[in-house]
């Protein structure tokens, strides 16, 4: 009966260690995000980035554009004032 | 300060900033690894971030201008207080565009409610705002008080915006380089984004100085027609 008792503990040790071998890797996986995001939409991704970048140049180009519109205009009068 | 000189400045400001701009492209593209969990587009963060820290040091030069201008009443604070207001609401909105870029492969969603993006959103329509009033008094002089109370009332959202990470329920992920811990970033994704910054200051400073002595210029013009 004792040795019975023993190799049931002894067996329920190596299932709880079983077990413990087999998750890890998923916890792991888990924890570290899985498979990564970027590349479960990565050409959707890249499509992102240029779209980010773009607009950033394109907003800082307008920003540009505006100040030598305007600077064009006030240059333009300033000269107007000076041939009066 | 005259006009040559400020000419000067801004040109070398210019310079530097093209080749920092250059030198991020490269360090973006080529040089940083890709981060592991989010994929290529984390590379939005090196202009993301850049953007709205260009964004809060212009609303600050608003506040700082406009509580001067109350103060004093010197029309160049005024001038320094729009012509920063007019940049502010350049990089806010490629902050607020940039975002959900990332924020659709990340999250899943354009956009989401959540504390720092509605407060983000609340700056950008604050300085929309300051534009309006200006042009909603028939006296020039009140529309630029009003605007002064308003960039510096405006610019109180900014420490908000900050701490919503940590104070409330966000979903935007918290900071990585303004932390009490240290830096949490890679070495070289810290190089790149202070490049980055860099690389938006230059821009911006150049870009106030030559908005600035035109404006400057265009008020004098505008004077002397009275």
């Amino acid at each position: 009966m004792i040795d019975f008792m023993k190799y049931l503990r002894l067996n329920r040790i190596g299932l709880v260690c079983l077990v413990i071998v087999v998750c890890c890797p998923a916890v792991a996986l888990a924890q570290s995000g899985g498979a990564p995001l970027g590349s479960q939409t990565l050409g959707r991704a890249y499509w992102h980035v240029f779209v980010a970048y773009a607009i950033a140049w394109l907003l800082v180009a307008f920003w540009l554009a505006a100040i030598s519109r305007r600077l064009g205009r006030v240059e333009g009068r300033v000269d107007h004032s000076v041939d009066d | 300060m005259n006009r040559s000189r400020m000419k000067k400045i801004s040109m070398s400001f210019g310079i530097l900033g093209v080749a920092a701009i250059l030198l991020l492209h490269y360090m973006v593209f080529f040089w940083v690894p890709t981060e592991l969990s989010m994929g290529i587009v984390q590379r939005i963060f090196y202009i993301h971030v850049p953007s709205w820290w260009v964004a809060f040091i212009s609303f600050g030069v608003v506040a700082l201008c406009s509580g001067v201008y109350l103060w004093l009443g010197d029309d160049r604070l005024d001038a320094a207080a729009v012509t920063a207001a007019e940049g502010g609401m350049i990089f806010t909105t490629i902050g607020l565009l940039t975002g959900p870029l990332w924020g659709k492969i990340a999250w899943g969603a354009w956009w989401t409610w959540e504390p720092r993006l509605t407060l983000a959103l609340l700056l950008w329509f604050i300085y929309l705002g300051y534009f309006l009033v200006r042009r909603s008094t028939l006296n020039p002089e009140r529309g630029k008080r009003l605007a002064a109370v308003v960039g510096i009332i405006g610019v109180l959202d900014i420490p908000l915006i900050h701490v919503s990470v940590s104070w409330l329920r966000s979903l935007h992920p918290e900071a990585v380089v303004l932390n009490p811990d240290g830096p949490t970033l890679d070495e070289s994704m810290l190089a790149t984004l202070l490049v980055g910054l860099l690389a938006y200051s230059l821009i911006f400073v150049c870009l106030f100085t030559v908005r600035y002595s035109t404006e400057l210029v265009d008020r004098a013009t505008q004077m002397q027609d009275v």
